[in-house]
């Protein structure tokens, strides 16, 4: 079953570049909704292995333990309107639009799913292209900068990384690349070289999670991403930095993770208050949302590097329902951008008023995403917070009034622009299809508000692992035995 | 001395002497009847024998050992190697099949060259001792700077036929000479006894000058920096299909020589020679990939990507010499260099049409629109080159990095990994010009079916060693698959 997770969003991007007409919009959209299918049962589901590189210890292995289940079945969830979106596009675009979707999709998977040090990196790197394509294809004026400047800030880190994991196994003497084997072997490294290897790994994760100063390919992206808001919500689901963190960077080298601690806390506190502050700028919808969600990975960081239960637990959550809450917004966004062709705030106002739906679902995003009770986002955020308190006060204080303060200038001065005010040109409002579209969404959103624990739990089981930071390697077998 | 089993004798050699026999026959065949398609066919026959040989040499443990003495060693790197070339031949060949080069009506020698080259080539990948290793290069050597000479009166295929020839021959005569003092030293020719000998005192200032100048000699051959600046020269000015040739048969064949030498002439009691060659890659690693940076047309900057890949081809010699990984390294990331390589030059040569300055970049732009399959054929040889899993390109670096840091040389691997970001960019340049230029140029781009075959097949090599890396390396570890099956 978990293997299904990969296998069929590929399916569907074959249906999707070689299955004539309308068919291929069906099987893609048929494979994004049994792929849901498949990861709402993953919490029940086992690892698969199935050797590839023996001769170096190398095994395609997938686990949905934890975290990685969570988070491929919110990831699974947005890719249904992400897939209806695309499907309405124009006819020449729809296959290509369809097809990157569907591989990013499968990669994303894979990176979540993956228990395998090299292959994780595998689908790490194969998630860049599709997103690449999209942008480079169907994107703004400005894409051919922004498609450089986020290439080269994704392979650098990539490359050093690579040069970590490389160098993992040499010097830890571990059996292959599997988590379980490297676990113990990791955390016995001495401190020192520790620290140069999460180096390494903090390269790659840090430019993906985005943390200042690596944000800047961010806005571009955002920015210079098709107006369908589809590909920058595809664009979001890949936010794996924090994940990456989580999952790999500190269970397996606690020391390095606790000698960058107070650096990183303080670069993810200015990252929160920054991306905060810069949002309540904003004189356009998109560019409001890209350093929104900056703002948001800045907690997430916060919770990351809490390095508690409390705060990691609650920053996976957080980048779980962060893909609900900014992936309606930004597909709100795309819709509003269909009818006026403007992101700018002044070409809108008063629209309540002709499109009262529209209305109403923005606003219940906007409160999702600003951390408003009940919603998605409040737990997540909240425990991230809480994290980042314990850790450091200081900083926890700076992170809360850059995303909570900052939260409530932007989001109800957005919904004021946008919304309220003398009514201007009357506009359509949510029809059917949209509503189709951004119905999962809510449901998702409303999903992890209400009834958070069941998540959280499953989190907390891999927060356990993350944290268990002094524990002694597990018995050697062998020396069991010479107890006898 | 190591006494062959019987039998063993030919059938060692065999794959080196199919070679021989259709370059003699395509060359008889040549001057009774002047027709280049067929000097290709008996090539393309040749090298299907050939292959089969060499494919028996690498799955039967039986044929493993060494045949003349120790002159000529059979074994999985060395069977391994000689596939890589035959493979690179054939492919080579393919893409000369309606070049105008191998049209050329009155001079039939093209094919019979390349065939001797790739002997050359094999002799050097078997070579057990000096004196096959020169043998095979001077085989291998003189067919390629005729080959590299020949659109004769165009500039810069004169000019890059003579200064291979020129700085080749220099180059030769300084393997030559470090051959010399290191008999001189040791008093032998065999890489055994060399390393025996080396092994059992202290080198004297006589070995190490002698391995210094080996080392600039195969330096020279595999293009490592500072030696390299014939390479972008000569494979702008040699005819496509002849680069594209080059590109990969001389490199396998030298890097398989230099990986032999290295391991078995050189242990690791000489830590001075792994010094100067880490340095040599240390340099390689930066001017190739900074050179490549500031070209602007495809030729040069693949002449540039050569370089670079010496550099991390360089580096996995590096680790196999001090046996802290496999040779099979080596022999792994040469094969997979030889498909995606060959085909970006393939590519390349369609792009052209052979205009000297056709393979500049706007001559790419919107190649996506124009010419998908060939366009996404070569976004993957790119994209393997420059190191993205899940292309061939990908586990070559990750091999030569990770066996970098088996060795202990982790400066050197972090090095290597960040000037791979360096390459992502000028690769990606022209998959951007491919497919994200919205001003698609005029003009055809003509493919013809021996062509498509070559660049399908090289596509398919480049993926499937990505997706199942461990078939070509088991094979070449020496487990082999006929150990494997019987009981």
């Amino acid at each position: 079953m978990t293997l299904a997770m990969l296998v069929l969003p590929l399916l569907g991007a074959a249906a999707a570049a070689f299955a004539p007409g309308r068919l291929a919009v069906a099987g893609a959209l048929a494979s994004a909704l049994a792929t849901f299918g498949v990861a709402a049962f993953l919490s029940g589901a086992g690892a698969v292995s199935v050797a590839w590189l023996p001769a170096l210890g190398i095994d395609v292995t997938l686990d949905p333990f934890g975290v990685r289940g969570v988070l491929a079945t919110t990831a699974a969830l947005t890719m249904i309107p992400v897939v209806l979106t695309a499907g309405r596009q124009a006819p020449a675009q729809r296959r290509t639009y369809l097809t990157a979707l569907l591989l990013m999709h499968a990669t994303l998977n894979g990176v979540f799913l993956a228990t395998d040090l090299v292959l994780m990196y595998v689908f790490w790197e194969a998630t860049l292209l599709p997103s690449l394509f999209l942008l480079g294809t169907f994107g703004g004026p400005g894409r051919r900068g922004a498609v450089t400047k986020y290439l080269v800030y994704a392979i650098t880190g990539s490359f050093l990384m690579l040069a970590s994991i490389l160098a993992l196994v040499p010097a830890s003497g571990a059996a292959s690349y599997a988590f379980a084997d490297l676990l113990p072997a990791a955390r016995a490294l001495d401190p020192v070289v520790q620290t140069w290897l999460f180096a390494g790994f903090a390269a790659a994760f840090a430019v993906k999670l985005p943390l200042f100063p690596l944000h800047a390919w961010l806005i571009d992206f955002h920015r210079q991403n098709p107006p369908s808001g589809v590909a920058d919500v595809a664009g979001t689901l890949y936010k794996v930095g924090g994940f990456g963190f989580f999952a790999w960077a500190i269970p397996l080298l606690p020391d390095g993770a606790a000698a960058f601690q107070p650096f990183l806390l303080a670069l993810a506190a200015a990252t929160a208050l920054w991306g905060g502050l810069a949002a309540t700028r904003q004189e356009d919808l998109k560019s409001m949302l890209a350093y929104m969600s900056l703002s948001h990975m800045g907690v997430v960081a916060l919770g990351v590097f809490s390095l508690t239960p409390v705060g990691l637990t609650g920053a996976m959550f957080l980048l779980a329902a962060q893909m609900l809450s900014t992936g309606a917004l930004f597909l709100l966004a795309g819709m509003l951008h269909a009818r006026t062709g403007q992101y700018g705030f002044a070409h809108y106002g008063g629209l309540a008023k002709s499109a009262p739906a529209l209305a109403a679902v923005t606003l219940f995003a906007l409160f999702a995403a600003i951390g408003v009770p009940g919603l998605s986002n409040f737990p997540g955020e909240f425990l991230a917070l809480a994290g980042g308190f314990a850790a450091s006060p200081w900083l926890g204080g700076v992170a809360a009034l850059g995303s909570v303060v900052a939260a409530g200038v932007y989001g109800v001065n957005t919904y004021q622009r946008l919304f309220q005010g003398p009514p201007g040109e009357r506009r359509a409002d949510l029809g059917p299809a949209e509503i189709l579209v951004v119905a999962p969404l809510i449901a998702g959103i409303l999903w992890l508000g209400l009834a958070p624990a069941p998540q959280l739990e499953r989190i907390d089981a891999s927060a356990a692992v993350a944290t268990t930071l002094a524990a002694p390697p597990p018995t050697p077998l062998a020396l069991q035995g010479d107890a006898r | 001395m190591i006494a062959p089993p019987d039998g063993l004798v030919l059938g060692g050699v065999a794959p080196a002497l199919a070679l021989l026999v259709a370059a003699a026959t395509a060359l008889i065949l040549g001057t009774v009847r002047a027709d280049a398609r067929q000097g290709g066919a008996v090539a393309l026959l040749g090298l299907v024998a050939s292959a089969v040989f060499a494919v028996r040499n690498l799955v039967d443990p039986g044929a493993h050992g060494a045949t003349f003495g120790v002159q000529w060693v059979v074994d999985g790197p060395s069977a391994g190697l000689s596939i890589a070339i035959l493979v690179g031949t054939f492919l080579a060949v393919l893409l000369s099949w309606d070049a105008p080069v191998a049209r050329v009506g009155d001079r039939p020698e093209f094919y019979p060259l390349v065939l001797l080259a790739a002997a050359g080539g094999v002799a050097m990948v078997h070579a057990g001792d000096f004196v096959v290793l020169l043998l095979g290069l001077e085989i291998l050597s003189l067919s390629v700077y005729a080959l590299s000479a020949w659109r004769t009166g165009v500039r810069e295929g004169e000019e890059a036929g003579m200064k291979y020839f020129l700085l080749g021959a220099f180059a030769s005569a300084i393997l030559i000479y470090g051959v010399a003092l290191t008999y001189g030293a040791t008093g032998a020719f065999d890489f055994g006894a060399i390393g025996a000998a080396l092994a059992a005192g202290a080198p004297g200032p006589l070995a190490l000058l002698g391995g210094a100048f080996v080392l600039v000699g195969l330096g020279f051959k595999v293009a490592f920096a500072p030696f390299h600046q014939w390479a972008p020269d000569v494979y702008t000015g040699a005819p496509t299909p002849v680069t594209a040739f080059m590109s990969v048969v001389v490199k396998v064949a030298a890097f398989g020589a230099l990986l032999r030498v290295a391991r078995d002439a050189w242990p690791a009691t000489v830590p001075s020679l792994d010094l100067m060659l880490a340095v040599l890659v240390a340099l390689t690693l930066v001017v190739g990939n900074l050179g490549a940076l500031l070209q602007s047309g495809a030729k040069r900057m693949l002449g540039y990507s050569a370089v670079a890949h010496a550099g991390y081809l360089g580096l996995a010699v590096l680790a196999a010499g001090q046996g802290a990984a496999s040779p099979t390294t080596v022999v792994w990331y040469l094969l997979a260099y030889t498909f995606m390589n060959l085909g970006a030059f393939a590519v390349t040569h369609l792009v052209m049409h052979d205009d000297p300055q056709g393979d500049r970049i706007e001559a790419w732009q919107g190649l996506g629109a124009r010419k998908p399959g060939l366009a996404v054929a070569m976004t993957l040889f790119l994209f393997s080159l420059a190191g993205f899993p899940p292309l061939a390109g990908f586990f070559g670096k990750a091999l030569a990095v990770r066996a970098a840091f088996e060795a202990g040389w982790s400066a050197l691997a972090v090095l290597a990994l960040l000037a791979a970001v360096v390459a992502v960019v000028y690769y990606t340049r022209f998959v951007f010009a491919m497919w994200f230029a919205r001003a698609p140029r005029a003009g055809e781009v003509a493919a013809s079916d021996a062509a498509r075959w070559a660049i399908g097949l090289a596509a398919a090599g480049t993926v499937a060693m990505g997706l199942f890396p461990d078939v070509w390396y088991a094979l070449v570890e020496g487990a082999g698959v006929v150990a494997a099956l019987t009981p």
